[in-house]
């Protein structure tokens, strides 16, 4: 059995697809204790009653769409036009616009894709340092994660059974927390000075026309409308977290093929087949891991976890330490949507018996995930970030290390102090 | 004998052309289905009752579709370390490896999904929607993973003849 057992594991290091490591695992455990196999497709079947499952493929969607637009450039003329005069200036929109970059198109790399190929070489010319730069972007490449309606904060809703819209206000304190921090970092190694008297045709990315901030609103106007028609729909009780979904991918596929024309329409079934692509990847995981996580908790694997554990660690606060420990080496080699499948429903019968909030730990979990996308030596952001901007990865390690300091100081606060995720919730969270 | 390669060829890319059109509805279905059940219910207070569960079948019908296109890509998730540390000539090997247990796996998956839906079409009753009786949407299961469990194959074989010549596949 041993055998059985670890040969699916060393394949997984060694590149084989995840869901089949998680199932060829499932397959062996379910012929040990004689369990029909054919339970692992009655718990996939499971997925087709989650009724927020659909909000996955339809974020999905209009995540890639955006990216494929020209979003970043309107986004970052925008942004240098009405708040490029403020201290610190391009380093703190650079934060910004990677934070609502990523929460609108949640799969990362992305945004170090898209945002960061603009956004590096204005940074130069506005004479912040190399080093700072790279570090900047690579670690603002998963800026965002917190924010609505990023799909790893949705993917936690599905799998733990909190609610979405908890979970979306629950984000945003702590996420403003942390671009605080990195902002004021920003502002004090400075560089943003350069700017005034020179003329404002001259920042723009890609040399673009000189726009006065007019043109530059006028040219965004069809995109600012999108958080407050998510945000708003759901909150202001019109529909729900999965229908906002469905409102915000057809909102963005008028929006980018038929008003800015950026998408041709031919191009469209390729970023559809593209998105489903994505997503299956995600659904195999996600419908294999329930059969496997719910195997372990049949077997009462995670109690048997919690009173092992219980011998060693009685404070709930020292339990929240050792769990950011855990998930950030987890972070630092799984990406966040194979962590989350796989994690979330082990880890959950645990941390409730320590009496921790499932939407605080929700947070928790994704602000760990994030610092571990920029962790060395694997962080997906590390070689992302190299290949982009064509720099060793090893420079990237020290470049990042600064800024994954202040976000490992954010991941203190945010575990410590639960009330930064939960005061909003409590606010207007209703029933 | 090249008229027998030449239309399994037309064969393979028809299939792969109806792939695609199959998942292109199913997401254009779903956006469109949910915004008409919000407009009915924001503004006539009434709704399609059969559209939830649908909608709920069609995710589902998605994914895996979309996961049957990911093998084919070649892009599931996977833990990308041994790319990194590994020399290059090691590669195809570990790649004809990782496909023949691929294949290996998911071929015992789609069994196990053909007898889920034979005790499905036996054993359940009843249906989420009117008409379509529950264990014909249970059909996507063994439809999927059969497919993955060819891919993993063609990959195998792709490898394999990677791994003796040295050159990329075509």
């Amino acid at each position: 059995m041993g055998i059985l057992k670890i040969f699916p594991l060393i394949l997984a290091l060694l590149g084989c697809p995840l869901f089949v490591v998680i199932a060829a695992l499932a397959l062996v455990a379910y012929s040990g204790v004689d369990i029909d196999w054919s339970v692992i497709f009655i718990e996939m079947s499971r997925l087709a009653e989650t009724p927020m499952l659909i909000s996955l493929p339809l974020f999905i969607f209009a995540g890639v769409l955006l990216a494929e637009s020209n979003v970043a450039t309107r986004l970052v003329t925008l942004s240098r036009v009405l708040f490029g005069w403020l201290p610190g200036g391009l380093a703190v929109i650079s934060l910004l616009i990677c934070a609502v970059f990523t929460a609108f198109t949640g799969a990362s790399g992305v945004t170090i894709f898209a945002v960061g190929g603009l956004l590096f070489p204005a940074l130069l010319k506005d004479r912040y340092s190399e080093r700072f730069s790279l570090g900047l972007l690579t670690s603002s490449g998963s800026l965002g994660l917190l924010f609505p309606p990023s799909l790893p904060l949705i993917l936690y809703g599905v799998i733990s059974g909190a609610r979405i819209e908890h979970l979306f206000l629950a984000g945003i304190l702590p996420g403003m927390v942390m671009l605080a921090l990195l902002g004021g970092y920003c502002v004090r190694q400075g560089g943003g000075s350069v700017m005034r008297g020179r003329k404002r045709a001259e920042i723009l990315p890609g040399g673009t026309e000189s726009a006065g901030p007019l043109a530059a609103l006028k040219a965004a106007a069809w995109e600012l409308p999108l958080p407050p028609i998510i945000l708003g729909g759901i909150y202001g009780g019109y529909f729900v977290a999965s229908e906002a979904a469905a409102i915000t991918a057809l909102y963005v596929l008028v929006v980018e093929v038929f008003i800015y024309k950026d998408v041709p329409l031919p191009r469209v079934p390729a970023v559809m087949v593209r998105s489903m692509v994505l997503f299956g990847g995600i659904l195999v995981i996600l419908g294999i891991s329930l059969a496997a996580t719910n195997f372990l908790v049949d077997q009462e694997v995670p109690d048997r976890l919690f009173s092992w554990l219980q011998q060693y660690i009685t404070s709930k606060y020292t339990f929240l330490l050792v769990l950011n420990i855990f998930l950030l080496l987890v972070g630092s080699m799984l990406d966040i949507f194979s962590a989350l499948v796989l994690v979330v429903p082990i880890i959950i019968p645990i941390a409730q018996a320590y009496g921790i909030d499932l939407v605080h730990l929700g947070i928790i979990f994704l602000t760990n995930l994030q610092i571990g996308y920029c962790t060395p030596p694997v962080g997906l952001n590390l070689f992302l970030a190299s290949y982009r901007f064509e720099r060793p990865v090893t420079t990237l390690y020290r470049a990042t290390l600064p800024f994954l300091g202040i976000l490992l100081v954010c991941l203190a606060i945010i575990s410590y102090v639960p009330l930064l995720s939960l005061f909003l919730v409590e606010l207007w969270g209703g029933g | 004998m090249s008229w027998i390669g030449s239309i399994w060829r037309g064969i393979r890319t028809w299939a792969v052309r109806l792939e695609e059109f199959f998942l292109c509805l199913l997401l254009a279905v779903m956006i469109l289905l949910s915004c008409t059940q919000i407009v009915m219910r924001v503004f006539f207070s009434s709704g399609l009752p059969w559209a939830e569960p649908l909608l709920r079948h069609m995710v589902l019908w998605a994914g895996l579709l979309g996961a049957a296109v990911a093998t084919r890509q070649n892009k599931h998730i996977v833990i990308d370390i041994a790319s990194h540390l590994l020399p290059g000539f090691l590669h195809p090997w570990l790649a004809l490896i990782v496909n023949l247990f691929a294949a290996t796996v998911t071929s015992l998956l789609a069994y196990a999904a053909v007898i889920f839906v034979v005790n499905e079409a036996a054993y359940s009753q009843g249906s989420a929607i009117p008409g379509i009786p529950f264990w014909t949407l249970g059909l996507i299961f063994p439809f999927c993973f059969t497919i993955m469990a060819y891919r993993f194959i063609v990959l195998a074989i792709a490898t394999t003849r990677q791994a003796l010549t040295g050159k990329e596949p075509a």
